[in-house]
């Protein structure tokens, strides 16, 4: 018996005086406390789904057609307050972005309590009272002092609990999960999709848990609906559909995802300069920064965000630099990169300390240091068209006059595997991972040693996300290239790194060769975040 | 593109359009001459003879409204050139200096600025106003200062926020020197607020110059001018409404028009 | 004692920004004056005697020392500085009365037409608001957000004379001029009410849109709650925030519409004061009307400053680090979760 059963529906949208169908008409059953995860990548609709079942789309959309079964009856037809008792009370929802999904003017306590006096009718005590305790069984310490502070008070971590503990404050005999926890830390990810199971388990709940991750799906859902562009290409019990898939998106799906199955990607063609022994091009040696933090009414207080690193880069090698947000991986990648100045430590290219220069031999420095930015959307000036944004190192340094410029643009889009005819688009005209090729063209366009690219695949879905790491192993191969790789995801290091180094706290916990570390890491730590990486079921 | 097809906005253009003719050849709209009148023909209600009616001296109420343009309208746009100019220029030199050399400079010469944002602009020009002369050319310049200050704050706040956006440091890791920063993506980033702001302003300083007028500072009769004109209608407001509500409509058309298309230089993208 | 140190971090950068706002203000009328072509206290003499050609050497000396314009500009702006920290805003060119005295008799005709205005302005705009956003209907939603730009394009001697045509002389409901009897107020409140009205409602309604379009409400409307409820509170103290802060600039506002208002209206008042020493050309009272609005405006941003911790718990200050103490569970990585919450991420700060 079915709790949930969604016939044929259409969710579209108003743009300017455009129409955009965002849900084609989609079939979808969650059997009564049964978990099912909705999955997709960015575009495909799922996220209109999770809205539309609880009749709660942005101002702009609406539902067009189909029917929402929900315990017998078509919520689609019942008149709003009807609607209103169900949401909340019957239907919980858990929101994908904690940090933003808690109202920062209103008491943890009091953001619960609105939902239990309105469809629990409880007083106004004793729902204070079972505040605590939902607080207390979503596992956070000290319930009661919880309930009295204030949202930002709470790490997201802490505060997606709190959303959760209300989803299912009312007893609710189904909750929809929208990405719960892609705002999230993997190692903490964890604990609350581990926290979200429980309670399901506990009390019987059917939960439809919508994610971009085939890994999380794998590990938590029972049964897996797969979405694209509005529609249900692939469905159908979990092993079933990640083993067998019968779609062709689903299969490329499945190849894709970092946590499934991390096979080393190796260059398709085979590499021209290996025959060297690598020397090392980069040296980073005892860095270390403070910032002071700044509270109102208090005075600055300092912070240390990296403490002490040292790494190498070999040229021509790829070096992964892994750490959870506030791990101090993205500050140490500024200053080996010269953006940042460091406080105390040196950082040396082919043996040269570069630790201090400023002015014109700074600029000269970039001859050798290029970095790609995380945000394919912010990096590229959005006036320029991407022809001229590739040239632009070039114009810099006075290479070559404005044909040769403009020729050797070309040659790095068909290097990046973009065609030509893009040379004269801005980047509002391009998709994310065109973006983020035309940013590694650029990079490449002085020829450096070395590529600085902090967390650069981590915006892209994942199936461009393959895309643009094949491409830059076999950029690496061609030109002999060594890469300073930032990331959070032990999945992407799996497929690309000759060499790790894990942070924490500002201070590297272990280093050393990607098979070692990855096969038998030495800390306790390392081997929290491995496993941490969801996909582990499916593995 | 879309957005300029928009009724209301084509409606605004073809008003600007209008300002404009009025203020260059009023002749072509309004062949009468604007000091002369009939005393025979006083204050007549609107017809088809005297759109706007005839005021005290029966003069031509439309034909002054349309020869008045040229004052009231330069004297608006003088008032925003000089704000946009100094207070650009301000706030330029500010957001680009925080963090470099300036930071100092910067907060002393921001909290000036908030001085001139906090003091209405309207006494601002009036103190000028009263130090320099009637006339009004020194209104332009008193409510060009007043309007300075908002001009400093929105340049330096989009100095600024481009400053900050990744591609501004992208260009320099790339190794553009930093001049070829400020002129290649700073400026032309930072542009559109700018002048979507002077837009805004040009309405909010067709009002003050008028409100001037209105209180007696700026040009002296019988040259027309549409505070002053609906100043003098003040006085048979009991009687004959049309001296006052037409032109007073006219300013409302007016600032409408270019509020609105204040909004969609703003928006479009 | 930790306590009344905290206060005093808050506090005492604030009044030091008071004090500066006032001098800084008298710094710039001083500086617009005297770089400004022309010789104040010869224009005012060359008003009253209605001719500038006969004046008189020794009436003029006196009249600079009376005012405080002799002796060379740097003993000029120390003098009038000093004057000012005991008070004294000088002495009228015009009528040798000191400036203080003459505004303080009209400050109260002013306040009490600033104050009604600004009462019906906000509250109007409150109202509507709340109609913008919890009426059933779209194009009544849409109607009511279009109305501002109107109340800001209509120049208040328009609004004025037109409420006068209206209500004093059609219908005879109210005066039309004068400051004697209470009702008089009226008019002229709500004359200035349009303009105050429409800048807060499109500072209040812009909160609110985005206010309404958070994850909180989203939130809050998945919880179940009604229109109303999500309204009350959720949006509407979200909104707060920057609308209070749009009240300092209102307060600015009101102060120089009351030159129009009280010309239209007759009245007495602060506005009417200025117009006539802009007709005298007296620019020390002009000058000690704006240092009397500096103070006014720089009172009230300093009571919209301490009213944000009020309003808003995270600008509270903070009591010790907020003590995100692991719980139990978190075995893992509790301190790398807590301190991404206590540092709002120092990597994306330093990079700006």
């Amino acid at each position: 018996m079915n709790i949930l059963e969604v016939e044929n529906l259409q969710v579209r949208y108003r743009v300017g005086r455009r129409r955009v169908e965002a849900v084609r008409g989609i079939d979808l059953s969650v059997p009564r406390g049964g978990i099912v995860a909705l999955v997709g990548e960015s575009g495909s609709g799922k996220s209109s789904v999770s809205q539309a079942l609880i009749r709660r789309l942005a101002a702009n959309g609406e539902i067009v057609g189909g029917s929402v079964c929900f315990d017998g009856q078509d919520l689609l037809k019942l008149p709003m307050k009807r609607m209103r008792s169900i949401r909340g009370g019957a239907i919980g929802f858990v929101p994908q972005d904690p940090n933003s999904s808690l109202n920062p003017t209103l008491r943890i306590g009091e953001q619960l309590v609105e939902g239990l006096r309105l469809h629990l009718r409880l007083g106004r005590e004793e729902a204070a009272e079972r505040a605590v305790r939902i607080l207390g069984d979503v596992g956070l310490s000290h319930p009661e002092a919880r309930a009295r502070q204030y949202p930002h008070e709470l790490s997201g971590g802490m505060k997606q609990r709190v959303l959760i503990g209300m989803a299912w404050s009312c007893d609710p005999q189904l909750v929809i999960a929208d990405e719960p926890t892609s705002a999230l830390d993997v190692t903490v990810q964890r604990l609350v999709l581990d926290q979200m199971q429980q309670l399901a388990s506990d009390r019987g709940t059917a939960v439809l848990m919508v994610t971009h991750d085939l890994g999380v799906a794998a590990d938590r859902a029972e049964q897996v609906v797969v979405m694209r562009h509005g529609e249900v290409v692939d469905a159908g019990p979990t092993s079933a559909v990640l083993h067998a898939p019968t779609h062709e998106y689903t299969r490329d799906l499945v190849a894709a995802a970092p946590g499934l199955n991390s096979v080393r990607l190796s260059a398709s063609a085979p590499s021209s300069a290996q025959a060297e022994p690598p020397h090392p091009l980069l040296e980073i040696r005892d860095l270390r920064k403070t910032f002071s933090l700044r509270r109102p009414g208090a005075a600055p207080e300092p912070f240390t965000a990296v403490d002490g690193v040292s790494l190498t880069v070999p040229a021509g090698r790829t070096v992964a630099l892994v750490g959870e947000s506030g791990s101090g991986k993205t500050t140490t990648a500024r200053m080996a990169a010269r953006i940042g100045t460091a406080d105390s430590g040196s950082v040396l290219l082919d043996g040269r300390d570069v630790t201090t220069l400023t002015g014109d031999p700074l600029r000269q420095l970039r001859r050798d240091v290029q970095v790609v930015y995380q945000n394919p959307f912010g990096s590229l000036d959005p006036r320029l068209s991407v022809a001229r944004i590739i040239a632009e190192p070039l114009r810099a340094f006075g290479i070559g006059g404005r044909r040769e410029q403009q020729r050797t643009a070309l040659e790095l889009l068909d290097s990046v595997q973009l065609a030509q005819t893009l040379a004269d688009r801005r980047p509002a005209e391009l998709s994310g991972g065109q973006r983020q090729r035309v940013a590694i063209a650029r990079a490449l366009a002085l020829s450096p040693r070395l590529l600085v690219l902090d967390e650069p695949v981590s915006a892209l879905d994942v199936s461009v996300q393959q895309q643009v790491l094949q491409l830059l192993v076999d950029l690496k191969a061609e030109r002999g290239v060594g890469y300073l790789f930032i990331t959070h995801d032990f999945g992407v290091v799996r497929q690309i790194a000759d060499e790790v180094v894990v942070m924490r706290q500002g201070r590297v916990v272990e280093q050393g060769p990607a098979e070692r570390l990855l096969g038998t890491p030495d800390h306790e730590y390392t081997r929290a975040l491995l496993e941490a990486v969801p996909g582990a079921a499916a593995r | 593109m879309t957005k300029l097809l928009r009724p209301t906005t084509i409606v605004s253009l073809l008003v600007v359009l209008l300002c404009l003719v009025m203020a260059f050849a009023p002749q072509l709209i309004a062949p009468g001459d604007p000091l002369a009148g009939t005393p025979r023909d006083r204050l007549l209600p609107p017809s088809a003879e005297h759109l706007f009616g005839t005021d005290s001296l029966g003069r031509d109420v439309f034909t002054r409204v349309v020869h008045g343009a040229w004052l009231s309208l330069a004297a608006a746009t003088a008032a925003v050139l000089i704000g946009g100019v100094v207070g650009g220029a301000i706030g330029l030199l500010c957001g680009a200096a925080r963090g470099r050399v300036g930071t100092a400079i910067d907060f002393v010469v921001m909290r000036f600025v908030d001085v001139l944002i906090a003091v209405p602009g309207i006494l601002l020009a009036l103190i000028v106003v009263a130090t320099l002369g009637f006339g009004p050319w020194s209104i332009a310049l008193g409510v060009g200062l007043g309007a300075a200050g908002s001009f400093a704050r929105i340049m330096r706040a989009q100095v600024l926020r481009v400053r900050g956006e990744e591609y501004v440091e992208a260009a320099a890791v790339l190794g553009v020197r930093p001049l070829g920063v400020l002129g290649r993506h700073i400026l032309p980033n930072a542009a559109r607020p700018v002048l979507a702001m002077a837009a805004l302003e040009l309405g909010t300083a067709v009002l003050s110059v008028s409100a001037i007028s209105f209180l007696g500072f700026g040009v002296a009769p019988p040259a027309p001018e549409w505070g002053a004109l609906v100043s003098s209608g003040r006085d048979y407001i009991a009687t004959s409404w049309w001296l006052t509500v037409l032109p007073g409509a006219v300013i409302v058309g007016v600032v409408l028009a270019v509020t609105r298309l204040a909004r969609v230089i703003g928006e479009a993208r | 004692m930790a306590r009344a140190g905290t206060a005093l971090r808050l506090v005492g950068p604030k009044v030091l920004q008071f004090a500066f706002v006032v001098w800084a203000t008298y710094t710039v009328t001083f500086l617009l004056v005297r770089v400004l072509p022309g010789d104040p206290v010869l224009a005012a003499l060359a008003v009253q005697s209605g001719d500038a050609t006969t004046v008189d050497p020794e009436q003029l000396a006196a009249l600079r020392e009376a005012a405080g314009l002799d002796g060379s500009l740097l003993e000029q702006y120390l003098g009038q500085l000093g004057a000012l920290l005991t008070g004294d805003l000088g002495t009228s060119l015009a009528t040798g009365r000191p400036v203080v005295d003459m505004i303080a008799a009209v400050v109260p005709g002013s306040l009490a037409v600033a104050g009604l205005a600004l009462v019906i302005g906000v509250g109007t705009s409150v109202v509507l608001a709340f109609l913008a956003s919890i009426a059933p209907w779209r194009w009544l939603r849409d109607l009511l957000v279009q109305l501002p730009p109107l109340g800001v394009a209509v120049p208040a001697f328009v609004t004025g004379l037109i409420l006068i045509s209206v209500f004093s002389f059609s219908l005879g409901l109210l005066p039309a001029s004068g400051s004697r009897s209470g009702d008089s107020v009226i008019l002229p409140a709500i004359t200035l009410a349009f303009p105050v009205g429409a800048i807060f409602f499109q500072v209040f309604i812009t909160a609110i849109r985005e206010a309404e379009s958070s994850g909180y409400v989203f939130t809050a409307e998945a919880k179940g709650l009604g229109r109303v409820a999500v309204f009350g509170r959720h949006v509407l103290r979200n909104a707060l925030l920057p609308s209070v802060t749009s009240i300092g600039l209102l307060i600015g506002y009101l102060a120089g519409g009351t030159a129009v208002v009280e010309t239209v209206f007759s009245r007495e008042g602060i506005g009417r004061l200025v117009v006539s020493a802009v007709l005298a050309r007296d620019v020390s009272v002009i000058q000690g009307v704006i240092i009397v609005v500096a103070v006014v405006y720089a009172l009230a941003a300093l009571l919209v400053d301490l009213s944000y911790p009020l309003i808003d718990p995270r600008l509270r200050p903070g009591k010790a680090a907020p003590k995100a103490t692991a719980p139990s569970t978190f075995s893992i990585a509790p301190e790398a979760d807590a301190l991404s919450a206590s540092t709002q991420d120092p990597q994306n700060g330093a990079a700006k």
